[in-house]
């Protein structure tokens, strides 16, 4: 519930800005991939909604997780139901700045090194991250990337020890999203 | 001594069979057919969106996870990357269209491409939940083509 309504808050700030460049996507992409011994798994999800304001930085993004992609079904039941317990923390939000925004032209093509800072929520819980990404330009859309490592014991993910071969610690995530700006 | 043996065997054998089962039932067990089950809730779009903006809490419990049926105007058509979505819009929010959003299954991708905007259609998906601006449905497939 904090959660939701710190989003929805974020999103009336990037409104509210009178000359708010909104740049969002609907359909962007997180990837996480964990590595363990006995097996690498590998989940996608191209639901992402995701929004930036150009003027102040903040950037904001929420997955659903119901919306995760396994190759293996059995799998993707166990996420859902015992390690994200996707019924009770149907989603994870990211409600954060771009802390250099000012040292980038969204105007001017090319590829720029970002620092990404705040809150990101997983299974209720809530950390600070700082990361870093890169914005690429092209003809007025924004490609943002950004790899990081996620710890699952910091979101009370609890993984079985039967399984602690196949499921990676730490787990890859990946954010891709591609940005246009919005026509108010 | 001998019926000890062929009991050994038939032990043995029912683990193998066993383990074969639990092999490709459980842990390879395939991914639901989505576009063959069945419906839990048949609705209007619009009644689906409204749910879940009254009272978003108490639609998550009873729409997430479920197959949903929709019958509704379509606004439009989103092609992005292999992704084909349908939309219907219900509300102008900061992001501008708000309602649900429906992603094809690849099998109904190319006959969803030439779905006209204004035409009524009936879907049905997989409802994965509410990310504050749109309902999305996954997997979906076309009932009245």
């Amino acid at each position: 519930m904090k959660t939701t309504i710190l989003f929805i808050y974020l999103i009336l700030v990037l409104a509210i800005n009178a000359n708010a460049q909104i740049y969002a996507t609907k359909n962007g992409s997180i990837k996480f991939f964990s590595d363990a011994p006995l097996e690498k798994i590998e989940a996608n999800n191209r639901q992402v909604n995701a929004a930036l304001n150009a003027g102040t930085g903040d950037f904001v993004f929420r997955v659903l997780i119901k919306s995760f992609e396994f190759e293996k079904a059995l799998m993707q039941e166990h996420f859902n139901e015992n390690y994200l317990e996707s019924d009770k923390f149907p989603s994870s939000t990211f409600v954060g700045k771009v802390t250099n925004i000012k040292d980038i032209d969204l105007l001017k093509d090319g590829i720029n090194e970002v620092s990404i800072e705040g809150k990101m929520t997983i299974h209720g819980i809530t950390k600070v991250i700082r990361e870093k990404g890169t914005f690429e330009v092209r003809q007025g859309k924004v490609s943002g990337k950004s790899t990081f490592g996620i710890l699952l014991s910091d979101y009370n993910v609890a993984i079985p020890n039967t399984v602690g071969n196949k499921i990676s610690k730490t787990i890859e995530i990946t954010v891709d999203v591609f940005l246009e700006k919005v026509n108010n | 001594m001998k019926i000890w043996i062929i009991i050994l065997i038939g032990v043995v054998i029912i683990g193998i069979i066993g383990t074969v089962c639990a092999y490709f039932f459980v842990y390879n067990k395939p991914h639901p057919d989505y576009e063959k089950a069945e419906a839990a809730y048949t609705l209007p779009a619009q009644e689906l969106y409204s749910a879940f903006i009254t009272n978003k809490t108490d639609a998550e419990k009873k729409f997430n996870g479920q197959v949903v049926s929709i019958d509704g105007t379509l606004k439009k058509m989103e092609i992005i990357d292999s992704l084909v979505i349908a939309v219907f819009v219900y509300n102008q929010g900061v992001f501008g269209d708000e309602g649900i959003r429906c992603t094809m299954l690849p099998k109904f991708n190319a006959s969803a491409k030439t779905l006209q905007p204004s035409r009524i259609i009936k879907i049905k998906g997989l409802c994965t939940g509410f990310n504050d601006t749109d309902v999305i449905l996954e997997k979906c497939s076309i009932l009245n083509q």
